[in-house]
Parts: C-alpha cells; sequence; structure tokens
C-alpha cells in the first residue's frame, strides 16, 4: 500500500528509510545512473513520500558541491524525508552494501574471478542501467523542463557537459535563470 | 593511518564535478606520492569500484583495507564522504529555510534542468563501452525501458539482466 505523508511532518520511520535504502544501495550499479532511477521509483512513484520535482532539486542544489553526486542525493533526499537523522542513516544504508564488497574485494576475500560469466553479468547490468537512466532522464525531463526555455537549457548543458566540468554547467544555468528573472521583471518599465 | 584519513577528506572536498573527476587525484595521492598501491592495484581498485554498486570513490575503501586492514578501509571511507555529506546536507537544510527566496527557486530550476541534460552526458558514457561489445545489446536497453515503463521493479531488472548476461557468457560459444 502506498502511504502518502501529509507534507512538513516526519517521513518513514526510519528503519523503513534504513531498509529502502540498503537495498537501492546494493543494485545501484553505475553510481548515479542506477541511483536515480530507482530513488524515482522507491521513494516517489511506489510510495508518494517525495515529489518528482525533489529529486531534480536534489541534483540541482549538489552537482555543485564537491563529492559523489549520487551519495549526496541520497543525503539530501534522506534530510528531507527526516532531517539529519534520515540524512546519516539514507548514506550509511545506501554505502553499506559498496564499501563492504569492496572492502571484501580489497582483502581478497571477493576477488571477482575473471570467469566468463562474470564479465557476463557485468555486461548485462551495464545494459540494464542504460535503459533505466534512459527512463530516468525521460521522467526527469518531463517533470522538471516544462517550458521550452528549460528544454533549451536542458539540451545546452548536455552538449556542454561533454566539453565542461558539471559544476560550471549547473551554476551557470541557475545563473541565466536569475538573470532572465530579472530582465523579465525589468521589461514592462521600459 | 592519519594521513589516509587526512588524503581522503581532500579528496572528498576537492571532487568538484563528482567522483568519477576526482580519480587523477586519488591516483596521485596513492601511487605517486605515498606508494600505498602500485600501479597495477590502482587499476583494479578503479575496475572494482565501477563494477560494484554505488559510486566511485567507494575506491576510498580498497585503498584504506590495503593501508590498514578493515579499520583502514572504514577510517577513509568515513573521511572520503565527510564533507560531501555534510555540505549536502546542510544544502537541503538551507534550501527548507529559506525556500521563499525568490530567486533561488529560479536557480534551482534552471540548475536543475541543466543537471538532467548533463544525466544524458553519464548515459551516453555507458552506451559507448556497450556499442563497442555489440551495438545490439542496445535493444536489451530498449527492452529494460520500456519494462521499466510498463512498471517492473528496476531491482529486478538488474538482477535479471545480470543473470542473462552471466548465462548468456556462460554458454559454449555459438
Amino acid at each position: 500500500m502506498p502511504e502518502t505523508q501529509p507534507p512538513g511532518l516526519a517521513g518513514p520511520s526510519l528503519p523503513r528509510l534504513c531498509g529502502i535504502f540498503l537495498v537501492i544501495g546494493a543494485v545501484a550499479f553505475g553510481g548515479l545512473g542506477a541511483t536515480v532511477r530507482l530513488l524515482q521509483r522507491e521513494l516517489a512513484e511506489k510510495r508518494g513520500w517525495l515529489k518528482p520535482a525533489d529529486i531534480g532539486e536534489a541534483m540541482a542544489f549538489t552537482k555543485p558541491l564537491p563529492g559523489s553526486t549520487g551519495v549526496q542525493i541520497v543525503t539530501f533526499l534522506g534530510w528531507r524525508l527526516a532531517r539529519w537523522p534520515g540524512a546519516l542513516l539514507a548514506t550509511a544504508a545506501y554505502l553499506l552494501p559498496s564499501l563492504a564488497l569492496m572492502t571484501a574485494a580489497a582483502a581478497g576475500f571477493a576477488a571477482l574471478p575473471d570467469a566468463p560469466w562474470v564479465q557476463g553479468a557485468v555486461t548485462g547490468v551495464l545494459v540494464a542501467v542504460v535503459g533505466l537512466l534512459a527512463t530516468a532522464i525521460w521522467r526527469l525531463a518531463r517533470s522538471e523542463a516544462g517550458t521550452p526555455i528549460l528544454c533549451g537549457v536542458l539540451a545546452a548543458a548536455m552538449a556542454a557537459g561533454f566539453f565542461v566540468n558539471a559544476v560550471f554547467v549547473v551554476v551557470a544555468a541557475g545563473l541565466f535563470g536569475i538573470a532572465l528573472q530579472r530582465i523579465r521583471a525589468r521589461a514592462p518599465h521600459d | 593511518m592519519i594521513e589516509l584519513v587526512l588524503r581522503f577528506l581532500i579528496v572528498g572536498a576537492l571532487a568538484f564535478g563528482g567522483g568519477g573527476a576526482a580519480l587523477p587525484l586519488v591516483e596521485r595521492l596513492t601511487v605517486q606520492e605515498t606508494g600505498w598501491l602500485t600501479h597495477d592495484q590502482f587499476a583494479v581498485g578503479v575496475g572494482l569500484s565501477y563494477a560494484t554498486p554505488g559510486p566511485v570513490l567507494v575506491l576510498a575503501a580498497f585503498v584504506g583495507q590495503h593501508v590498514g586492514g578493515v579499520a583502514g578501509a572504514a577510517a577513509a571511507s568515513l573521511a572520503v564522504f565527510a564533507v560531501p555529506v555534510a555540505l549536502a546536507g546542510f544544502a537541503a537544510q538551507l534550501l527548507e529555510r529559506f525556500r521563499s527566496v525568490a530567486w533561488l527557486g529560479q536557480f534551482g530550476r534552471f540548475a536543475a534542468a541543466a543537471a538532467i541534460g548533463l544525466l544524458g552526458v553519464t548515459l551516453v558514457s555507458f552506451i559507448r563501452p556497450v556499442l563497442a561489445l555489440e551495438p545490439l545489446l542496445l535493444l536489451g536497453a530498449a527492452v529494460v525501458a520500456l519494462a521499466d515503463w510498463r512498471g517492473v521493479s528496476p531491482v529486478v531488472l538488474i538482477a535479471a539482466a545480470a543473470c542473462i548476461g552471466a548465462g548468456a557468457a556462460a554458454l559454449p560459444t555459438w
């Protein structure tokens, strides 16, 4: 059953929050790629704890900060769901599976064998992430880039992203938005 | 150990543009400057960090394990994510407090559109290796996208894709 929270009130219980972020962290292959889609699905579409716009906002305000954006989106949304306890628990739960796996691998306990089936599984996951990321982008674009100008910003950012650091692209877009607002506010008086 | 923590605190604080952008810095700090890892070990670590779920910077756990065992892995991991996580939490908190400020909302709307566009760059970086391997695999990606659209859980789709990939590779060559 989808549970909806009245806005502004406490979100899901912390143990449930941990459980969901553990699962997301365990299958979030391709870092940001699968993570965005999993967050959309598990937190917004399925449970209604967050609005789709929250995920766009999390990306907008964490991308300019240093650090892994996937983790920071989790922290940001965890904060929104249950303030600092939510932020810290969601982040810890999200990171635990990959950190445990990585530590075990480095210690030689879980060395990835070079067997063909392992390579096959990695390829399979890569293919899945391409599909999931494509739907994630499509959904985000439909909900967050509703005007022609925002669509233009989206396309321009993608083109620029191949040549310029992501931080500059996001900050420049934000500043452009503010400038545009100022110009429009002034226009009728001129 | 203290050096390990300090160095990874710096990596976290300087990783502008995401974890992948910080890999050259990690290499300099752990291979060239300290000799904690050899070049080959570093390459294995990077490979693992892409193959495991979660962010690329779990590489810190790999380095930490080599330097100081499980305690080292835990310390390096905490260090590398400390600054970014604190910043993200404060960003969420500040945004909540200043939600009514108009220009902040405007910045957010345009920055969000740009961040979504940048996901397109990420998508292309995933498509490239698939194309290099076998362009027909993109049909598989299309099937996944369609199934996702029809409501199949992404968790199930990722697990299924891993199983199919493993199964296909285990079959005798055809």
